[in-house]
């Protein structure tokens, strides 16, 4: 007998002696005397019971619990575990997931694929606490790109060049994975999808009703549109002012749109700049035609301002085509999108796209199988079906899916065709702080730089708290720089 | 029978080491969940180090430095302290009044009793879901209240200006953590003898007096303790904050456990949150000192 057994059996001993204890012997809880008690060493159950029996009972049944729950976390069904985390984890989503998780499991028996949903907010903390503890998932998914070329350059994670061949490096539109190649010429991630995250929404209705026959195209007009169209409990715009991730995100794209960038091409911190002035000047020129709470906005605070209809415009990816059909279909018919206006015309647009991407964390165990996975991920028809539960925000990467007459079919996609185009086409080309154009160089720091909300912050001085832009762009820049060199 | 024919030393050993092994297990795990982690921060904090990796170089003393040059560590230390007395204020007057309430014979006490433990056991995601909901400016039940009594205009903005902000998660944090207060002082009204307010009635003394010169007087070891215990709880407090506000409005309600946060997970410099967490711990030292002072002055 082996000693945990041993404890179990004395354990079940303890709990019937602890049933006569309750009753029989009860009275002999106190003022026992030592004559009364069991040989040492020995459960004597119908003996009288004593503090100290009890007290060893209650060790040894302690010992043998802990025993068991050890034994009962080590025991399972012999599968191999896959733990895939994901923070594109709307209901819809997650129900496609399970089913390419049971089609992957069906064809690989000894093999279990658990999904874990996590945040885009809340990512880089439960990686790092991941990685730091050693306890990787087998595979992250639909985290931006920056995310992955950082990971990668400390060595954190696996190439995944044979993933890319076996899904078929020819069937990627072209290019779709440079902005994963890393310095040592490999693949750090594979793109899972595209997402134009920073599409300008309008309402055709309310821009009809307010004189405009078409959506503004430069700052000044959508400063107009949005006058006219605000009033009657309806806010211009839903821009975010809040002290995240998505305030940083979002007014990178407006610094670009100003004409200027956050890095020049080597890296060196440009933020200095008029762009950035006067891209703060709209944004505080902004905040009257956007909700009070939009100070806290975030991405779901955001979307929903738009898709409830108290914001005339809005700013965000595809998904607020399945939104709205979902939870405002009145409107749905009156909805659009293009690129967000520049501050000229002479400007051109610039989309912020976060190149959800796939990775394999370094460390993690059935490297064979998550990498088998992983492939299995980007196999029709059930790609399609992950796609479509995010129609128009998880825009794909295959360019034989894209033309698949069965992703095509999903009926929001075709009740949408030009806006999907469009955002397929402008995600594309489309730009995040991890590669701000096409001459610079992936920039390491951008997951640090948008976890510190040091743009958001400059956001937040400038316009909620009136500070005069010069000095808190030049603070801005001296954080840029410190974090860096960090 | 065998046991009584042992000799005493025997007895008195074995008796000693019953009370090592029952106590070892405590001792480990108190030293596994409690020493280890600390010594560990004390540790950690002399070096700069990358968070994933947990790999970097020795730094000395560097960090300290950089945390109590900054501006940013005595900014979150005074924003921590008006929350930390903000939120305790009410707790404690809100708990002690719901206490005096449910000591009285009242209709339904019990079950008032048991849901007002409810906002204590609901989870802080939750409560702060429907809070974050309550506040909203476009559906938030609060705005449209506040306008239909006439009392606004136009909806406010209660997390994402200042100081709206603070005061915003001050409320949510009493009326999150207020059962504590009331749990402790209604254990304690129930042992007031009644003799000594039967006593100051015969001598004329009204509801006021008895409260002042009976109820408080009883209560003052309860709530020093209550106080002590809550302050150093609410000065850690991370997730009601970061999840209402993140530490905004720019840094409004930016706490020390906040900062530690970002350090570490944010920007993936454990030394440095280390270091944050390490000078946050001799802040609350004092604070446990206290505790501890008292609790041995009870004691003895």
């Amino acid at each position: 007998m082996v000693a945990s057994e041993v404890l179990r059996a004395r354990f079940v001993a303890a709990l019937q002696f602890g049933g006569k204890f309750r009753g029989r012997h009860a009275h002999n809880i106190k003022g026992v005397g030592l004559a009364d008690r069991a040989e040492p060493g020995r459960l004597a159950l119908n003996a009288p019971a004593t503090r100290r029996t009890a007290l060893r009972l209650l060790a040894g049944a302690g010992a043998a619990a802990g025993l068991g729950l050890t034994a009962g976390c080590a025991s399972d069904d012999g599968r191999r575990t896959l733990r895939w985390w994901s923070p594109q984890a709307a209901p819809d989503q997650v129900k496609m997931y399970r089913a390419q998780i049971a089609a992957f499991e069906a064809g690989n028996p000894g093999v279990r694929v658990v999904f874990e949903p996590t945040s885009d907010e809340g990512y880089p903390a439960q990686l790092a606490a991941a990685f730091a503890a050693k306890q990787v998932p087998n595979l992250v998914t639909h985290l931006p790109s920056f995310t992955a070329q950082n990971y990668y350059a400390r060595g954190l994670l696996e190439p995944v060049d044979d993933v890319a061949r076996a899904i078929g490096e020819q069937r990627f539109f072209p290019g779709a994975n440079d902005i994963y190649r890393t310095g040592d010429g490999t693949l750090c991630a594979v793109g899972i999808g595209n997402t134009a995250v920073d599409m300008f929404w309008y309402r055709k209705d309310l821009l009809q009703k307010a004189g405009l026959s078409a959506p503004p195209a430069t700052w000044d007009e959508l400063r107009e549109a949005c006058r006219r169209m605000q009033g009657g409990g309806v806010y211009g715009a839903a821009l975010p002012y809040g002290m995240n991730g998505m305030t940083s995100l979002i007014f990178i794209g407006f610094i670009h749109r100003a004409g200027g960038q956050v890095f020049s091409p080597d890296l060196e911190v440009a933020i200095d700049s008029p762009a950035t002035y006067d891209a703060l000047e709209f944004f505080k020129s902004m905040r009257e035609y956007c909700p009070a709470g939009a100070s806290n906005f975030s991405w779901g605070e955001s979307l929903t301002a738009f898709v409830s209809g108290a914001t005339a415009t809005g700013i965000y990816g595809g998904r607020v085509l399945a939104n709205v059909a979902a939870q405002n279909p009145g409107i749905a018919g009156a909805i659009s999108c293009t690129t967000y206006p520049t501050m000229s015309r002479e400007i051109p647009a610039w989309t912020f796209n976060d190149f959800p991407c796939l990775f394999i964390p370094k460390g993690a165990p059935h490297l064979a199988e998550t990498k088998a996975f992983a492939a299995s991920l980007f196999a029709p028809p059930l790609y399609i079906d992950q796609l479509h539960a995010a129609p128009g925000h998880v825009l794909p990467t295959l360019q034989t899916i894209a033309a698949d007459p069965a992703y095509l079919a999903n009926p929001l996609i075709a009740r949408y065709p030009a806006e999907i185009d469009l955002m397929t086409r402008t995600a594309a080309a489309g730009h995040n702080l991890g590669q701000e154009t096409a001459k610079h160089r992936p920039n390491l720091k951008a997951s640090e730089i948008i976890s510190s909300n040091t743009i958001a912050e400059l956001v937040q001085r400038v316009v909620l708290d009136g500070e005069a832009p010069r000095p808190a762009v030049a603070a801005t820049a001296a954080r840029l720089r410190e974090l860096m060199r960090g | 029978m065998a046991e009584a024919a042992l000799p005493g030393a025997r007895l008195e050993r074995r008796d000693a080491l019953l009370g090592l092994a029952l106590i070892a297990p405590t001792v480990l795990v108190l030293g596994a969940v409690i020493v280890y982690p600390l010594l560990s921060a004390i540790y950690l904090s002399l070096f700069s180090l990358y968070t994933p990796t947990l790999e970097g170089h020795w730094v000395g003393l560097a960090n300290y430095r950089a945390v109590f040059g900054s501006g940013g560590f005595w900014s979150a230390l005074a924003t921590t302290a008006v929350w930390t007395v903000g939120t305790l204020t009410l707790q404690v007057l809100f708990g002690l009044a719901m206490a005096l309430l449910l000591h009285q014979n009242i209709l339904f006490r019990s079950l008032a009793r048991s849901l007002v433990l409810f906002p204590y056991f609901l989870s802080t995601v939750v409560a702060v879901l429907v809070w974050r909901w309550l506040f909203n400016d476009l559906y938030g039940v609060v705005n449209h209240a506040l306008m239909a009594a006439g009392i606004i205009d136009a909806p406010v903005s209660w997390l994402g200006t200042m100081p709206n902000a603070m005061l915003s998660i001050i409320v949510v944090g009493a009326w999150k953590f207020f059962p504590f207060v009331v749990i402790a002082i209604l254990a304690r009204l129930q042992t007031i003898p009644e003799a000594l307010y039967e006593a100051a009635r015969i001598d004329g003394a009204g509801p006021v007096s008895r409260f002042f010169d009976i109820t408080l007087p009883q209560l003052r070891d309860v709530l020093t303790i209550v106080i002590l215990l809550r302050t150093v709880w609410d000065f850690k407090e991370f997730d009601l904050i970061y999840l209402m506000t993140g530490g905004g409005p720019v840094n409004g309600t930016r706490t020390l456990p906040l900062i530690v946060y970002q350090q570490a997970f944010g920007l993936n410099q454990m030394g440095l949150a280390a270091a944050h967490a390490v000078a946050m711990m001799l802040v609350m030292l004092v604070f446990m000192l206290a505790y501890l002072r008292r609790a041995g002055g009870r004691v003895a």
